[in-house]
């Protein structure tokens, strides 16, 4: 730091307030960062008071990582310098909410669990669900990408965000996108942010799309004998007029971990709508699956709340390839996993081609990564997927690039956003693609 | 050759003798829809050559901002003349008729596109439309044909560097005897609904006399004593869609006295049909008006009468004639008695509305854009897997059957009233 | 800015003469799209028929210092596909092939002037569709769609354009040709094609798009309520929603567009109704069919005239035939119109079509409205006749009223049409300086020489040094100052 961090403290605690700035080491240690320690935490209750913080650290020169509930903070590579986390955690109001509109405009540190008990009263939901995400902020689902089972009928962040007021790495408070849910009005800047990791600017406040909830939802496990069997299902399942809201589909160590019944591949599904339609689909379900091999049993809504084991173990990894190839994508984590010794289980995404593989304690990093990451992800990579290190040690972390490859000239064009908007590299220096 | 001085009470650069109709213009709003319908935009994906770009050039005209130039020319010679324009457009344009009053004040000052094959065209129009000249050439044709020189030539390729001279042989379609004339009255068979004037067309009474024959022996099998009038020359059609106007006018003039004691005025050949129907549009006075009221295609006289049909199974399929599609709005009365006849399965033909080609002589003066688009035709034709295809216009079952032909498609090209005579039971 | 030799040269060898339109009559039919309130003759069109074409195009004009502009079909309606700067206009329409359809991926790959109609056709028989369904999709291009967003009355349940393109493959304004996203549904990285979407040909040149092919609905229902007022149809639609029934589309159409409509194409639409709802519910039917009976309460409750439900698939596009070609058919109705595209707040639907009303009386001229209500997205058309003296200065006035009245209610300036010409001046009531300002910067990492589609999309501000004006074009050797 240019400046001596008492001087930056006094600052900050000018913005934020002295109770809202940490430099003692025991508060500063659950904000570390892959072992690494900012110097600094602060804690600001604006977007204003955001503003502020980030124009410090941008004329110190300093490196400050945003940070939501900090579930996911560890998803980047190790930060090339983290001096200043800056805590989203008190600016968690509904700021607008029009239950008619459909559309909801709250702070980026409010929680998954807190907005939906603030629409559930008028029967309408935000349709992000990460698994054991409740507690996450709805900034940090955007800032990650993360996305669960709903996505099956209504995407991820990408689709549901509207519009965003972020600060900038100069702390330029901005505003981009739009308060109603069709607008094309320049830009979708929040497309951009959606998914960046904060290094093109802090979320302060989001526009959300809200849906409404069902008349009445029920939840199928639908169980295979094989994943050839599974395949065969999914296909039909796509290839048919159902419409299930929420999807997802684990191998048997993550139905056992999720408390369901183990075949070797399951699918939960939820059907939402008219009582009639959901029965009516819900028998349809049952057919399909009894007509390539497989059993299902109605399950209570609890079931969904099982997923979140699935994914909490110290080695995550995110497989992306084509919808139709997801089940190979299985079987290849499978092996790979074999040769590389370890126990895993998968959560994945059906219809979308992405899966979750959550590898348990006890593993050997070197050779994880050369037997199952590095050949998994070029094989993927050799598709059009990729492969990314979700959360792991820091010893991994060293062995290989968490995000794997960007085509060299995707990434340029990046690097030139990068460059453009944050060129002294504030916001999350080296955590991002490419070393972003 | 620019002209852009306006005359007098005229509209910008045109002139006051027939004008395109400036509500007409006015009344695109820019669009866009007759885009995908329209044969040329399929091909060349250009603005100038779709109706859209060509109601620009002509408002653009209208209102002085440009003058009549050989490259508007030319674009105007490209269109088809095919009116899928018009079926399209939801206000209204009357496309056809601005097509052919700005031809028609292209054709009177004179300017034309230097691709303009204007000998074929003078050719065309003071053969085609005369049957004492018309009837000659054929039969020195014939000869051709059956003295095995067409045979000759087509195998050696003879023709290949004279383009126009080698699309014209290519459509030449097998030239028949021409066999008896008609009688003048066919009476009618069964009880009678009336008396129908049958227009013999010129194409028509030379290439397929046996449509005019068929068309006659339905006719009177429907009940209507059919009337052959000896007098009746040319309908004028290829002078209206050439732009020529005032010589439409004067065979107008001539033809109409020929039908002056029938009820019903019946065609068989799309363009012809088209062009009568829109006498009261282009001529003044009661006359036109109450003749083209009294015009109706084939099909639509039959659709009203219970003609006895034999069982004929084939798969058939039916092209629509863009004169009778989108001239006539003339659809589904053709298909309806195809599908009269027992046994008889009608396949769909995808873009059985784009025009084939033909569009009158425009496979004579533009053999390329009419080659590829009869190419797409018999692509499609291919695909319905049918063996018979149908056409109520001889232009198309010339250009039809050529391109069939040449793709090696064995199929049979006939008018809808050839199956439906076949299919006719006679007591 | 006319058209050097060596430029016509450079040109002709990358498309050959076939592919290169020079003639001032050729130029003047690409002087406007729908929109042909602004007009602008380019220098030049090219229609390539490969990327490497277009990215040899691209090269070329950012070497010299020459403007592109994009075009479609030339149905947009925001003036954005005609050349003010002069230019060269590079036509996509003979690149209009569906490359690949992959079902059990779902998706399709085509080129950008493939007509959005087309694709659902082709798709159909396997039972899958194009989702975005703009009404102009029987002739607006796919990469039309994509550079504008577009909406169309299914977006209520199924998105707008963006949410069903997968991938890119663009040519920047620096040149590069590029392959943004792709068959997988997400990525590492930066959402280059999400910023791509929408971004009207400012950022690149769309040479190739991936789109997500959706499965057709088990059953459809098409249903027609009629009422005597827009107050008493636009409660309707609140209630609607309020209930938490979300239709496949939900338009609303007044009775001068009715009037228009049954004169053009005829539609069945009742005569004296004051204005109809379009309801199309679709999904599994036995949730249509658990669906359609609280609707149809609802427009009773609301004092709907009649209920009309479609028995047929003909008589379904026949109504939908009416709302696609109400642009269209305005022809017959008034020789001049403005077409305004502004978005409300769905709840403050009854209060702007009074406000609408008011505006339209105000300034003495006719309203007409057919819009997607059920996304609050409006499209007032101002009806008058520019030979009356006064009339078009009374209509743009209102327009500005209309969109301000938009915006005082929490709206947004346009909701599926985009900014193009049309709304550029509009932004700044919509962004402050510092977003514009991020906008442009964006805008000038994808397009460094600013030769895209310039003055476009975002507004040029006399004030500001930098920020958002485009970089000044070098002046040619030889200038005279």
């Amino acid at each position: 730091m240019a400046v001596s961090a008492g001087a930056v403290h006094e600052a900050l605690a000018d913005i934020a307030g002295r109770e809202h700035c940490l430099r003692e080491a025991p508060a500063l240690a659950r904000y570390a960062i892959d072992g690494m320690m900012p110097s600094l935490v602060v804690r600001p209750a604006t977007a204003d008071e955001v503003s502020r913080v980030v124009a410090l650290c941008a004329a110190e020169r300093l490196a400050l990582a945003p940070r939501g509930a900090g579930t996911s903070i560890g998803l980047g590579n190790p930060p090339r310098r983290l001096d200043v986390v800056l805590d989203l955690g008190r600016m968690h109001a509904v700021r607008e909410y029009v239950p008619e509109d459909m559309v909801a405009t709250v702070e980026a540190g409010a929680t998954l669990d807190a907005l939906a008990a603030h629409f559930a009263p008028h029967r309408q939901a935000l349709t992000l669900d990460p698994p054991g995400g409740g507690t996450r902020s709805v900034g940090g689902v955007l800032a990650t990408h993360a996305s669960g089972p709903l996505r099956f009928r209504y995407g991820t962040g990408r689709d549901l965000l509207l519009g965003a007021r972020f600060v900038q790495a100069d702390g330029t408070l901005t505003w981009g996108g739009a308060k109603v849910v069709k607008s094309v009005t320049g830009y979708d800047v929040p497309k951009l942010l959606v998914g960046s990791l904060g290094t093109l600017g802090v979320l302060v406040e989001v526009t959300l799309r809200l849906h409404p909830m069902p008349p009445a939802s029920r939840n199928w496990r639908l169980g295979f004998p094989s994943r050839e069997a599974a395949a065969v299902f999914l296909a039909g399942l796509l290839d048919s007029p159902l419409q299930p809201d929420r999807a997802a589909l684990l191998d048997a160590a993550g139905l056992a971990r999720a408390g369901l019944a183990v075949d070797a591949i399951g699918l939960l599904l939820s059907i939402g709508s008219a009582p009639e339609a959901v029965e009516h689909q819900g028998r349809a379900l049952a057919r399909l699956a009894a007509g390539h091999g497989g059993r299902s049993e109605e399950v209570p809504d609890a079931a969904w709340a099982g997923l979140g084991p699935t994914v909490d173990g110290p080695l995550l990894l995110r497989v992306t390839g084509e919808p139709r190839r997801l089940l190979d994508w299985v079987g290849e984590a499978h092996a790979a996993a074999a040769r590389a010794g370890v126990e895993v289980m998968v959560l994945a995404q059906p219809g979308h081609g992405v899966l979750q593989l959550s590898v348990g304690e006890g593993f050997d990093a070197a050779r994880v990564v050369t037997h199952l990451v590095r050949p998994l992800r070029s094989a993927l990579e050799a598709e059009g997927g990729s492969l990314v290190v979700e959360r792991a040690p820091a010893e991994l972390k060293a062995r290989c690039d968490v995000w794997g490859a960007i085509q060299p000239d995707i990434l340029a064009i990046m690097e030139r956003i990068k460059t453009e908007f944050d060129p002294a590299g504030v916001l999350n220096p080296g955590r991002f693609v490419g070393g972003l | 050759m620019s002209v852009t001085q306006p005359v007098g009470g005229g509209l910008g650069a045109f002139d006051a003798h027939d004008p395109p109709s400036m509500d007409g213009l006015r009344a695109c709003v820019h669009c866009g829809i007759c885009l995908p319908q329209c044969p040329t935009y399929r091909v060349l994906g250009e603005e100038m050559d779709s109706p859209r770009g060509r109601i620009y050039l002509m408002r653009a005209a209208a209102e002085d901002r440009i003058g009549l130039t050989p490259t508007m020319a030319r674009h105007l010679d490209l269109c088809l003349g095919c009116r899928a324009c018009e079926t399209a457009c939801p206000s209204g344009v009357p496309f056809g008729q601005l097509l052919e009053a700005t031809r028609g004040q292209f054709e009177r000052r004179g300017v034309t596109a230097p691709t303009r094959d204007s000998a074929t065209l003078r050719f065309i129009l003071e053969v085609f439309p005369h049957p004492a000249r018309l009837g000659p050439m054929l039969h020195a044709l014939r000869m051709y044909q059956w003295t095995g020189m067409q045979a000759m030539v087509r195998g050696l390729g003879l023709l290949a560097p004279f383009a126009k001279l080698r699309a014209m042989e290519a459509l030449l379609p097998p030239v028949p005897l021409p066999g008896a004339p008609l009688p003048e009255l066919i009476p009618a068979r069964g009880p009678r609904r009336g008396r129908a004037g049958l227009l013999l067309g010129c194409a028509q009474r030379f290439f397929y006399p046996d449509v005019n024959r068929d068309t006659a022996r339905l006719l009177a099998a429907a009940g209507y004593d059919v009337v052959a009038p000896r007098a009746q020359e040319c309908c004028g059609a290829l002078h209206l869609h050439a732009g020529r106007v005032d010589e439409f006018r004067a065979m107008a003039r001539r033809l109409m006295p020929a039908f002056a004691d029938v009820d019903v005025i019946v065609v068989n050949a799309a363009g012809c049909g088209s062009a009568l129907k829109e006498y009261g549009h282009w001529l003044p006075g009661d006359a036109a008006r109450l003749f083209a009221e009294r015009v109706r295609d084939v099909s639509e006289v039959l659709t009203g009468s219970d003609l006895p049909l034999r069982a004929m199974p084939q798969t058939v399929s039916y092209h629509d004639a863009c004169h009778l599609a989108h001239g006539q709005k003339i659809r589904a009365e053709p298909r309806e008695l195809l599908r009269r006849i027992p046994g008889l399965t009608l396949v769909d033909l995808p873009d059985s509305e784009l025009c084939c080609g033909s569009a009158g002589v425009y496979n004579l003066l533009e053999p390329e854009m009419a080659g590829e688009l009869g190419r797409r035709k018999a692509a499609r034709i291919r695909e319905t897997g049918a063996r018979v295809i149908t056409a109520g216009n001889p232009g198309c079952l010339m250009q039809i059957h050529q391109h069939c032909r040449e793709a090696g498609l064995d199929v049979e090209v006939v008018h809808p009233v050839t199956l439906l005579a076949r299919a006719l039971e006679e007591r | 800015m006319p058209l050097t030799p060596q430029l016509r040269r450079a040109l002709e060898d990358i498309v050959g003469p076939a592919g290169l339109v020079v003639s001032a009559e050729g130029r003047l039919t690409y002087e406007c799209d729908m929109h042909t309130f602004y007009k602008g003759t380019p220098d030049a069109v090219v229609l390539p028929e490969s990327a490497a074409q277009v990215a040899a195009i691209v090269r070329l004009c950012r070497r010299e210092h020459v403007p592109i502009v994009p075009r479609g079909s030339g149905t947009g309606l925001i003036g954005g596909a005609m050349a003010p700067e002069g230019g060269v206009m590079v036509s996509m329409t003979r690149m209009n092939r569906v490359v690949e359809l992959d079902f059990p991926n779902r998706c399709a790959t085509v080129q950008p002037g493939l007509i959005n109609l087309w694709l659902s056709q082709a798709t159909r028989d396997r039972g899958y569709f194009f989702a975005p369904d703009p009404s102009s999709q029987m002739v607006s291009s796919i990469g039309g769609n994509a550079s504008t967003n577009a909406g169309g009355p299914h977006c209520l349940k199924y998105g707008i354009t963006v949410n069903h393109v997968l991938g890119l493959e663009v040519v920047t304004g620096a040149g590069e040709l590029v392959q943004l996203g792709g068959k997988t549904h997400e990525r590492p990285g930066y959402d280059l094609t999400g910023v791509m979407v929408g971004a009207e040909g400012t950022l690149g040149l769309i040479t190739g798009v991936i789109v997500r092919l959706t499965h057709l609905p088990e059953g459809v229902k098409t249903i027609l309520a009629s009422f005597s007022s827009i107050e008493d149809a636009s409660e309707a639609v609140s209630a609607i929603i309020r209930a938490g029934i979300i239709p496949a589309a939900l338009e609303m159409l007044d009775e001068v567009v009715i009037r228009a409509i049954e004169e053009g194409v005829g539609a069945g639409y009742p005569k004296g109704a004051g204005a109809v709802l379009l309801i199309e519910l679709d999904g599994p039917i036995a949730e249509i069919e658990a669906q359609s009976g609280p609707i149809e309460t609802i427009c009773r409750d609301h004092l709907a005239l009649e209920i009309r439900v479609a028995q047929s698939e003909a008589e379904r596009a026949l109504l939908w035939k009416g709302r696609k070609e109400a642009a269209g058919v305005f022809g017959r109705l008034t020789p001049n119109w403005l077409l305004q595209d502004a978005v409300v707040p769905r709840s403050k639907l009854p209060q702007i079509m009074k406000e609408v009303a008011a505006i339209g009386a105000r300034h003495r001229l006719v309203i007409a409205n057919v819009f997607h209500a059920g996304d609050g997205n409006l499209h007032p058309l101002i009806c008058y006749d520019d030979r009356a003296p006064g009339e078009l200065e009374r209509a743009k006035q209102a327009n500005e009223e209309l969109l301000a009245a938009c915006l005082a209610l929490g709206g947004s300036v346009t909701g599926e049409h985009g900014v193009g010409l049309d709304k550029r001046a509009s932004l700044p009531m919509q962004f402050a300086d510092a977003d514009l300002s991020f906008m442009a910067r964006l805008r000038r990492v994808f397009d460094p020489d600013s030769i895209m589609n310039p003055g476009k999309l975002l507004p040029s501000h006399p004030a500001c040094g930098e920020g958002f004006r485009p970089a000044a074009r070098p002046l040619p050797a030889g200038t005279w100052i």
